[in-house]
């Protein structure tokens, strides 16, 4: 039986936005002069195009937190994907936290939760799905980020972005080799095990999550067996009970595996075998195991049956928050094609899941979300990007078009809607941000070591260390935690603070501010920041308290390093950047606006994030309410 | 709080008792409770960051 979703009230007005994550409005004019995106075009001819207003920063769980809550970070509490705890400056996540079981029970080696533990959104104030529930307009909203655990509501919601896979973690891979140089390497979003070819036979262990049903919470794992076949370039899977054959560089497609944890408890999740090759080294990759739709073992949808529907209908489906493997390509476990081959998986997959529930809207709000977009921004910038420190003309020859040809793809996507969309129905297509390329690296915490306002104790291990083990606090001003984020070492507020409250403070951060935009590369002779954002004077709410104090705009082709976020302070404030993950988002708002088509006027000149929801509201009769900072646009 | 005790090499005391006093410590107890502070705090640091560059990591912004 399919779910009924909030909102038995029909009503006359329809909305679909459709979200295109990081669809950038200079790109999209770009193809469209060039003839090669005729849907969007033809929709701007009938309607309208704005740039639109990004968040500060322009990260994405901000900028999505912006569009649902209709407030800025002061008011819905999320400034970057990371906060830091002031009590250890420890980054923490801001988007959610799981909490333990309060209260457990130990029999032997077993230990059972009784009470408590949970998993919460941190996501201040109410989304725009919750108030439609207010005035029981059914709302569908598919894959939001932002939203996870999903928000409680009556409308029917699948999480996203912030999703975690079933080990809790935001993805991490499996690679099983035989090739000595793969092994033990110290890789992020992935595991490489060692494996041995006897007698045609692999046996392998599929690690799956902490079981914390036994003391010590030892990582729950499944055996598998690989049997290779001694001529062709096959192999065949075999795990409780199933048994599939691969091809070489084949797809297994979903496969479902459970975790025993204890005799009476289990947990299952989903994942993909990619035999990447047989011989002369054996090489198996196996995707995040994402949470099974079919058997949640973490909240992912409201209500809780209709991500069970939707496995109905459509068999397992992705349920990661960005299901596309970056960590594999970025590390060459994938190459650029096998990535693309998983990314269009995943675009063709929520393709089918739009057309079953746009052909059951008929009242109220749908919303749709498209990751590709975002997820080949970032990794084939430097493909498309002459001047990117790791761009290859060999493969650029090969993949220089993957980001224009995603463009083409939504296109042709956008086409269908507006070919079936009726005339009463508001269409909203919009982007969280735009894109520019990553080309050199910021070392925030290096530069404030340099210019004194960052003590190390020992000052001679500068690169050994991180998460501030080597900091002196007692003479340190100022830290930077983050992507975006720079804070004052603050008396009674950080634990070790020294730098008082008010104006001792306030000083400090006009200084700094000014000091940073003043940052030039010796290598480019461009500026580094484009905008050090004061918190205070750019934030409303109440939860502007938890602001860092300082928020960079970094300039074109500029962004955090890898190590600042971490507490480390390498050498060198700039660094190229020669990774893979060539393309992002931290610059200042007005370098990487986001894009808005609709198919009606804007009257908005310059409309922002938080407008949207406003017009959302508007398009249905809602007042806003009054925490809300946006205007309707039309 | 309660206390336990705990057994050390004799060698190893005498350096424990030496180093107190030359570092300042009021007793060898104090030295080794530091000591042992330290290097847990550490590994909690430890395990943290590596929650930290996983959740990281599996985001792709930092590698």
């Amino acid at each position: 039986m399919f779910s009924m979703v909030s909102g038995t009230k029909a009503t006359q007005t329809k909305v679909l936005v459709l979200g295109f994550d990081g669809m950038d409005p200079r790109l999209l004019q770009t193809w469209m002069n060039e003839g090669k995106l005729p849907a969007f075009q033809r929709l701007i001819g009938q309607g309208d195009f704005r740039r639109l207003q990004t968040s500060i920063p322009p990260q994405s769980p901000v900028a999505w937190a912006n569009f649902v809550t209709g407030m800025d970070p002061g008011g819905h509490g999320i400034f970057d994907f990371m906060h830091r705890d002031p009590e250890t400056y420890i980054p923490i996540f801001s988007a959610s936290t799981a909490t333990p079981p309060k209260t457990t029970l130990k029999i032997g080696d077993i230990v059972l939760p009784l009470r408590g533990g949970e998993v919460k959104n941190l996501i201040q104030g109410k989304t725009f799905w919750q108030i439609m529930d207010e005035y029981d307009i059914p709302a569908t909203i598919f894959k939001m980020p932002s939203n996870y655990p999903p928000v409680a509501t009556k409308s029917r919601t699948l999480s996203g972005m912030g999703t975690p896979d079933l080990k809790g973690t935001y993805g991490i891979f499996n690679f099983y080799t035989t090739h000595p140089q793969e092994i033990n390497q110290d890789i992020g979003g992935g595991r490489v095990h060692q494996v041995y070819v006897i007698g045609n036979r692999v046996e392998a262990k599929l690690p799956g999550p902490t079981n914390t049903f036994r003391k010590e919470n030892p990582e729950a794992t499944l055996d598998f067996t690989v049997y290779i076949d001694p001529v062709n370039s096959l192999a065949k899977v075999s795990f409780q009970g199933q048994e599939f054959i691969l091809k070489e560089k084949e797809w297994s497609g979903w496969k479902r595996v459970r975790f025993n944890l204890i005799p009476t408890q289990s947990v299952s999740g989903i994942c993909m075998f990619y035999l990447k090759e047989v011989r002369p080294d054996f090489r198996l990759y196996v995707t995040p195991i994402n949470i099974d739709p079919a058997d949640p073992a973490l909240p992912i949808s409201t209500p809780g049956r209709y991500a069970q529907e939707l496995d109905k209908k459509f068999g397992p489906f992705f349920t990661k928050g960005l299901p596309a493997d970056t960590s594999a390509l970025d590390q060459d476990f994938l190459d650029e094609g096998e990535f693309l081959e998983q990314d269009e998986m995943i675009f063709q997959e929520g393709e089918r899941m739009f057309d079953y529930e746009f052909s059951r809207f008929d009242s109220g709000l749908l919303f749709y979300y498209v990751s590709s977009t975002d997820q080949r921004q970032h990794m084939f910038w430097r493909l498309f990007d002459e001047q990117h420190p790791n761009y290859d003309p060999l493969l650029a020859s090969r993949y220089g078009k993957t980001i224009e040809n995603i463009y083409i793809e939504a296109d042709r996507f956008l086409d269908r809607i507006v070919q079936k969309i009726d005339r009463d129905t508001l269409l909203l297509v919009m982007s969280d941000h735009g894109f520019n390329p990553y080309r050199r690296s910021f070392n925030l915490n290096t530069w404030l070591f340099d210019n004194g306002y960052h003590k190390l104790r020992n000052p001679w291990k500068q690169e050994e260390g991180s998460l501030f083990e080597n900091t002196d606090w007692s003479r340190s001003r100022a830290y930077g935690s983050g992507l975006n984020g720079l804070y004052i070492n603050q008396r009674g507020r950080e634990r070790e603070g020294i730098v008082n409250a008010g104006v001792d403070s306030d000083n400090l951060v006009r200084e700094l501010a000014q000091k940073l935009e003043q940052v030039v590369d010796p290598k480019t002779g461009e500026r580094v920041i484009l905008r050090a954002f004061v918190a205070k004077d750019v934030y409303r709410g109440p939860q502007i308290g938890h602001a860092p104090d300082i928020v960079l705009g970094f300039n074109w082709g500029y962004r955090i390093s890898n190590a600042s976020p971490l507490g480390r302070f390498p050498k060198d404030i700039l660094e190229d950047n020669t990774k893979k993950w060539s393309g992002d988002h931290m610059g200042a708002p007005e370098v990487i606006p986001g894009i808005l088509v609709t198919n009606r006027k804007i009257r908005a000149e310059s409309p922002a994030l938080y407008d949207l929801t406003a017009t959302i509201l508007n398009a249905f009769g809602i007042e806003r309410p009054k925490d809300m900072i946006g205007e309707n646009i039309f | 709080m309660g206390k336990a005790k705990i057994k050390l090499d004799k060698n190893l005391f005498e350096k424990v008792k030496k180093y107190a006093q030359m570092s300042g410590y009021s007793s060898p107890e104090e030295f080794v409770s530091h000591c042992l502070e330290k290097e847990i705090a550490k590994l909690e640091e430890s395990d943290s960051e590596d929650e930290i560059k996983k959740k990281l990591k599996g985001l792709g912004y930092i590698s």
